[in-house]
C-alpha cells in the first residue's frame, strides 16, 4: 500500500512503489503556498493522511495516465486549511476518490479535468462539519464517453457552516458523457448551509443527475429505527455512523469511527 | 398472558378522519386479520398502534396489558413487546442490518446481550427464512428485493422476540415461494411463543399459511364485520362492496326493530 502523510504542508512519504511518481514543487513564496504533484503511471490504491496544526496552504496536483485504475484514500485532520486540487484524467483511466475530513476552517477547490475517452472520475467526500467550511468543486468533461459520479457528504454540527458548490460541464460535441451528483448535508444546527448544484450543459446526448437535500433525517428513518426499540438519540446516532461510512471501505472505517464515537457517543 | 385494546380509536392525518371509533382486542395465542380495500385506514392503524406521531389520535386509547400505551414513544412501545412489520420497509444507506439488530438487541436486553448467541441465532435464522448471509452486513434494506424486504422484517421479528405482532401486508411483493417460507416462519414463531398476531392482508393467499382465529373487515375507518376464516372466503367470492351493502341492510333493520321497541 502506497501512503504519504502531509504533517502541516510538509510531506513524508511513508511508503510509495513506482506506480506513482510524487514531487514537491517550488514553495510559491509571495502567497505562501506549497505544491505537491502525483503522478499515477500504474494502476495502483494510494493513502494521503493529513495533518494540519499550523495555517496550511496546498496546491495538489493529481495525473493519472491512460488505462490507469487509481484508488485514493484521504484522510485529513487540523484546522485553516486552503486546499485547491487539479485532477487531469487521461483515456480510459480511472478514479476512486474517497475523503474523509475532520477539520476546522477550511476552503476546499477540487477541480477535475477528464481530458480523455472513458475518463471515470468516481468522488465519494464526507466531512463532520463543525465550523466554517466551503468546498467548491469544478468537473470538466473535455471529452466524449467520460464518467463523473461525485458524492459530496456533511454532517452540520456546533458552530459548522457548510457549502458545497458544484459545477459539471459539457461542452457541446461531447457526446455520450454521465454526469452525476450527489450532494447531502445533515445539518443539526440552526446554522445556514448551503448546496449549489450546477449542471452546464450544451450537448443533448448526456445523462446528468443531480440531487441536492439539507436537512435532518426524516422522520421514516427514525421511526423504522425506532421500532425495533432503539430510542431516538441512538437512532440518529446511528443513522449519522451510516451516513458517515457509507460506501467507505471497512479497512478504512476504524479510524473514522473513532472520530464518530467522540462526537457521538 | 398479554392483551392489546383498541378502544373507540379516532385517528386524523392533515384535518381528515382515517380511524373514525375503532374497536379491537387481541389476547396471546390469538391471530386476527384485517382486509379490506385499499384507504380504509389499515395501515394506520398499524402504525398509530406503533406510535408513529404523524397521525393525531382524537378520540379513544390504545392499552397493552390494561395500561395506556398512548403517552409512550414507538421505541418504548417496542420495548414492552409491540412490533410492527412494514408494508414498504425503508432502505438505510450506511446502517448494516448487523449493526441494526445488534443495536435493538443490545437495548433491549441490557447487560445480558451476548454477541456469540445474537450471531448464532441469527446464522440460524437466515438459514430458514433461506435469506443470502451476505445481506446482514449491507445497508438497510439496501439493494433487496421486495421479497427480501419482507423477509428482513419476519427476521427482525425473530431476534426482538415480540409479545404482540403486527404484519402488515407483509405478503405484498412476494411470489409464491417466499410467501410459503414467510407464512411458515410466522407460523413457526407464533407456535413457539404464542404472541398476539395481527395481519393487515388484501388477499386469502397468504391466510393459506397464517390461519387466523378472527377476520375483520375495515371500511372507512372502522371494523364493519367480523366473522371466522370464512368470511375470506365470502370476500373472495362476493368482494368487499357486497359486504357493505349487507352490513347497511342489517344495520337499517336493527334501527327499524329499535324503533319499534320505542313505540
Amino acid at each position: 500500500m502506497n501512503k504519504i502523510r502531509i504533517v502541516n504542508d510538509i510531506p513524508e512519504i511513508v511508503s510509495l512503489n513506482d506506480s506513482i511518481e510524487f514531487t514537491v514543487l517550488e514553495k510559491n513564496e509571495l502567497f505562501s503556498v506549497n505544491s505537491l504533484k502525483i503522478r499515477v503511471k500504474k494502476s495502483t490504491s494510494l493513502e494521503i493522511e493529513y495533518q494540519s496544526i499550523e495555517t496550511t496552504k496546498l496546491d495538489i496536483f493529481i495525473n493519472v495516465e491512460e488505462n490507469v485504475k487509481f484508488n485514493l484514500f484521504e484522510f485529513r485532520e487540523g484546522n485553516n486549511n486552503k486546499i485547491q486540487y487539479k485532477y487531469y484524467l487521461e483515456e480510459n483511466s480511472k478514479s476512486n476518490i474517497t475523503k474523509f475530513y475532520n477539520v476546522s476552517n477550511i476552503k476546499e477547490m477540487i477541480i477535475v479535468n477528464l481530458n480523455g475517452k472513458k475518463a471515470e472520475f468516481n468522488y465519494n467526500f464526507k466531512t463532520i462539519s463543525v465550523s466554517e467550511e466551503k468546498y467548491d468543486m469544478i468537473v470538466y468533461h473535455n471529452y466524449s464517453n467520460t464518467i463523473s459520479n461525485i458524492k459530496n457528504n456533511g454532517v452540520n454540527i456546533l458552530d459548522g457552516v457548510l457549502t458545497f458548490n458544484v459545477s459539471g460541464f459539457i461542452l457541446n460535441n461531447k457526446k455520450d458523457c454521465v454526469l452525476n451528483q450527489n450532494n447531502r448535508i445533515i445539518n443539526l444546527t440552526n446554522n445556514k448551509c448551503q448546496i449549489t448544484p450546477n449542471l452546464f450543459i450544451d450537448d443533448n446526448n448526456v445523462d446528468a443527475n443531480h440531487s441536492a437535500l439539507i436537512g435532518k433525517f426524516s422522520d421514516e428513518e427514525i421511526f423504522y429505527l425506532q421500532r425495533l426499540g432503539i430510542d431516538e438519540t441512538i437512532a440518529t446516532n446511528l443513522l449519522i455512523k451510516g451516513f458517515l461510512l457509507s460506501d467507505i471501505k471497512k479497512s478504512k472505517q476504524s479510524k473514522i469511527i473513532k472520530i464518530i464515537d467522540q462526537y457521538w457517543r | 398472558m398479554h392483551n392489546l385494546k383498541i378502544i373507540n380509536l379516532t385517528v386524523e392525518v392533515e384535518k381528515k378522519k382515517i380511524l373514525k371509533g375503532f374497536n379491537l382486542e387481541i389476547k396471546s395465542g390469538e391471530i386476527h386479520a384485517i382486509m379490506g380495500p385499499n384507504g380504509t385506514g389499515k395501515s394506520t392503524l398499524s402504525k398509530v398502534i406503533m406510535g408513529d406521531p404523524y397521525y393525531k389520535i382524537i378520540e379513544g386509547d390504545i392499552l397493552f396489558d390494561d395500561k395506556s400505551i398512548l403517552k409512550l414513544t414507538v421505541d418504548e412501545r417496542a420495548r414492552l413487546g409491540l412490533f410492527l412489520g412494514m408494508q414498504m420497509p425503508l432502505e438505510i444507506d450506511g446502517v448494516t442490518n448487523a449493526d441494526f439488530l445488534r443495536t435493538a438487541l443490545n437495548i433491549k436486553m441490557g447487560n445480558e446481550f451476548s454477541l456469540v448467541p445474537f450471531i448464532k441465532k441469527l446464522d440460524k435464522t437466515i438459514e430458514h427464512l433461506k435469506m443470502d448471509k451476505k445481506m446482514i452486513h449491507r445497508g438497510i434494506n439496501q439493494g433487496f428485493s421486495g421479497g427480501e424486504r419482507k423477509k428482513n422484517e419476519i427476521l427482525q421479528m425473530y431476534m426482538l422476540e415480540p409479545l404482540m405482532i403486527i404484519l402488515d401486508e407483509i405478503d405484498s411483493g412476494l411470489d409464491v415461494d417466499s410467501l410459503k417460507v414467510v407464512g411458515k416462519n410466522v407460523m413457526d414463531y407464533y407456535k413457539q411463543n404464542n404472541p398476539g398476531l395481527l395481519v393487515i392482508t388484501h388477499y386469502q393467499r397468504l391466510l393459506d399459511y397464517i390461519k387466523p382465529d378472527f377476520v375483520h373487515i375495515i371500511m372507512n375507518g372502522k371494523i364493519v364485520k367480523s366473522g371466522d376464516i370464512n368470511l375470506v372466503k365470502e370476500i373472495e367470492q362476493n368482494g368487499y362492496e357486497n359486504i357493505v351493502e349487507e352490513k347497511k341492510i342489517i344495520s337499517g333493520t336493527c334501527i327499524v326493530k329499535e324503533n319499534l321497541k320505542n313505540e
